[in-house]
């Protein structure tokens, strides 16, 4: 059947979802949209781009060390003392261990335990500054036996990767007192702990990057 | 006469290209006798070029993760909320 003028212009001026209705008629059904998550604030994305920016630092240092580790014809070399695995290892345990508790405060964080959460912040501390302690010693030792800075390619490549290692966890460290400061006063809670998780953060990667270097310099 | 002088210099360099003893074309061309030195930076090299894909993939990977996980967390929160019922305030209703 042949359409009239009027309905042909009515049917160009209508908009298009009139002019095709759904089945039953009204609007045709909206697909769902997925909602909006938020994963993080602002500091937590800027503390991700720090941590990958170090992991790039590290990279370089591991990348030099390979360079020297596989062209030298003897590891290590001859008078030159050898590293304290037994001691380092347990040492590495101690600094697993403080990721833990460091873990552990930040779920007690969420579930506003402030006394457990400055408690483990406490224990966490501590653990860190075991390992510290105890590298510092291991360091004098391994100085008086005659394993300098410009002894040997091998010092110089311990005392650099280490060394920057050991000042990642004084920094580290200094951070997590700040936080531990802060969680005393009062300064977190559930809905606010910003400052927490991204220390956590940082002191999670300076754990993570410990077994990978101890691995590298001690073991192979 | 430059076409012969241009022809030899292009035959000069694409000879020297073939011995880079003398080129010194590359920072670490006397490596390149397949000794020990040769294979430490390859193994360098490999590992300095994986080294971004890794980082950047975890990166990428823990917002996957962490996003999948507040989601999932949403979702829970929403499925908690209580019901809500609809009563008749005589106020409103004007009755």
């Amino acid at each position: 059947m042949a359409r009239s003028s009027t309905a042909r212009r009515l049917d160009e001026t209508l908009p298009l979802e009139t002019k095709k209705p759904s089945f039953g008629g009204g609007e045709p059904p909206v697909p769902p949209v997925r909602p909006n998550v938020t994963i993080g604030s602002n500091a937590w994305v800027a503390v991700i781009v720090f941590l990958g920016a170090e992991a790039m630092f590290f990279a370089g240092l591991i990348g030099a060390y390979i360079v020297f580790r596989v062209s030298a014809p003897i590891w290590p070399p001859p008078f030159q003392p050898r590293l304290p695995i037994g001691v380092t290892g347990v040492n590495t345990l101690i600094l697993i261990a403080s990721a833990v508790t460091m873990r552990l405060a930040v779920k007690a964080v969420f579930v506003s335990d402030r006394k457990k959460l400055i408690r483990l912040l406490g224990l966490t501390a501590i653990l860190g500054g075991i390992f510290l302690a105890v590298q510092g010693y291991e360091w004098v030792r391994l100085f008086h036996f005659g394993l300098t800075l410009s002894s040997s390619v091998y010092g110089g490549l311990f005392y650099t990767l280490i060394g920057f290692h050991g000042l990642h966890v004084v920094g580290a460290l200094t951070w997590l007192l700040i936080v531990f400061v802060l969680a005393e006063k009062g300064r977190f809670s559930k809905e606010r702990h910003v400052g927490l998780q991204t220390c956590a953060m940082y002191w999670t990667f300076v754990v993570a990057l410990w077994p990978v270097l101890y691995g590298l310099v001690y073991l192979l | 006469m430059k076409s012969k002088i241009l022809l030899g210099l292009v035959s000069a360099s694409t000879a020297l290209s073939y011995s880079p003893a003398i080129a010194n074309a590359c920072a670490v061309c006397w490596a390149g006798d397949g000794g020990p030195i040769e294979e430490a930076f390859n193994w360098s090299v490999l590992f300095l070029m994986a080294a971004p894909y890794a980082v950047v993939g975890s990166i990428a990977g823990w917002l996957f993760y962490t996003y999948r996980r507040s989601a999932v967390k949403r979702e829970k929160n929403e499925a908690l909320q209580p019901r809500v019922h609809l009563v008749l305030n005589p106020e409103e209703s004007g009755r």
